[in-house]
């Protein structure tokens, strides 16, 4: 009996202790792949965000046509935040966020340049905070619409040739015909 | 021959020529697709099966055997207004590939467009009116390969009532569309409509 309990006791506190031991070393695995996943994409950006890693950042519409303004907004910045929009991926430059009416919610707006190639183009926020926000815009383009102007009508007109060839026969027609009367008078003079 | 019968033969001949001159003094427009090639008559006899689309390649020639156009492909964007730009209308041979879509050949709508004439007479397409069903389309690419489609069908449609989404909206197979200015001319408004061959792709060369 004492042994059986000594050795439910001992098989306890292996679990436990490999649990307490393993738990942790989950969380720090999964703590140091997800900071390193943003290291890699944003480089010493992190160093000034002190660890605080990236929030979302919603763009409305999050797929846009050249022209078209998007709203950007983010809830890193923080209570009457400001914050510097980057969108130079694309080749809208920067631009600014401010509070919006939502006072925690800074807003800003951009406008996707008219001849950006489709496809994803990653926006990102810098807030007076330190904190960054991170997301994707997808570009694309307007298809053509309406009709197409192809055309002058140039090749609309006379048949130039059935006219001559009209022409032509209606002045042999006159010929003969002056010459049918023609004959007809002095024949009928020589009676 | 007597008087009389040479007589009228010359009234023959002048009614010939006023004839001929009247008929040749009416406007001789492109031709245009008969009701037989359009969609709602139903698909052609000979229907090719569709081939796998081919990786993207930007054209580079447009051919049409039947009609004997062969033409250099140039690039199309879009006006201030939306529509599909048009290829420089100086030149008559040329036809314009819209840059930001599919390349022929392509999963997706390739759209090739190009003049039915300019000041000067007929330009490329003057003949797209007379395609039929089953005529093929070619288009040479800059990755050296041709892609081959076949004519599903050619519409005409008025300017104010042009179909979009028909025409433009990105197939799930690789398609084409060739456009020009067709449906009847008028001096005022010029072309009052578009001809629209519509063709999928059968092949590779």
């Amino acid at each position: 009996m004492r042994t059986t309990a000594r050795l439910l006791t001992g098989t306890a506190l292996a679990v436990a202790a490999i649990g307490a031991f393993a738990a942790p070393a989950a969380y720090a695995n999964d703590d140091s792949w997800s900071s390193n996943g943003e290291s890699w994409s944003s480089g010493d950006e992190n160093w000034n965000s002190g660890g605080g890693g990236h929030e979302s950042l919603e763009l409305s519409p999050s797929s846009a046509s050249p022209g078209e303004t998007v709203t950007v907004n983010t809830l890193a910045c923080g209570k009457h935040g400001h914050g510097v929009g980057d969108a130079n991926s694309l080749g809208a430059g920067e631009f600014q966020l401010k509070p919006s009416t939502h006072k925690e919610v800074v807003v800003g707006q951009f406008t996707v340049p008219e001849h950006v190639k489709a496809g994803s183009y990653g926006i990102s926020v810098a807030c007076d905070n330190g904190k960054t926000a991170k997301g994707d815009l997808w570009v694309k383009h307007r298809g053509p619409s309406g009709h197409v102007q192809t055309g002058v009508g140039g090749s609309v007109g006379p048949d130039t040739a059935q006219v001559t060839a009209g022409a032509a026969v209606l002045a042999a027609a006159a010929v003969g015909g002056v010459w049918l009367l023609r004959r007809r008078a002095s024949g009928a003079q020589g009676h | 021959m007597s008087n009389r019968s040479k007589g009228w033969g010359i009234a023959a001949a002048a009614c010939v020529g006023i004839w001929l001159v009247h008929n040749g003094s009416e406007n001789v427009t492109p031709p245009v697709p008969s009701a037989a090639q359009a969609f709602a008559a139903g698909p052609s006899v000979h229907t090719d099966a569709a081939a796998d689309p081919l990786p993207p390649s930007v054209p580079v020639r447009l051919r049409i055997p039947e009609t004997d156009v062969d033409a250099p492909v140039t690039r199309l964007g879009l006006t201030a207004d939306g529509a599909l730009d048009v290829p420089p209308a100086a030149d008559r041979n040329l036809a314009g590939w819209y840059e930001d879509g599919t390349t022929p050949g392509a999963k997706g709508t390739a759209i090739i467009a190009g003049h039915v004439d300019n000041a000067d007479g007929p330009a490329v397409f003057y003949t797209l009116g007379a395609l039929k069903k089953g005529h093929r389309i070619e288009v040479v690419r800059q990755d050296g390969r041709t892609a081959v489609f076949t004519v599903d069908a050619i519409e005409v449609y008025a300017n104010k009532h042009f179909p979009d989404r028909k025409v433009y909206d990105e197939a799930d197979r690789a398609e084409i569309r060739v456009i020009t200015c067709g449906g009847g001319f008028s001096k005022k408004s010029g072309y009052q409509g578009n001809v629209v061959a519509f063709g999928h792709l059968i092949g590779v060369k």
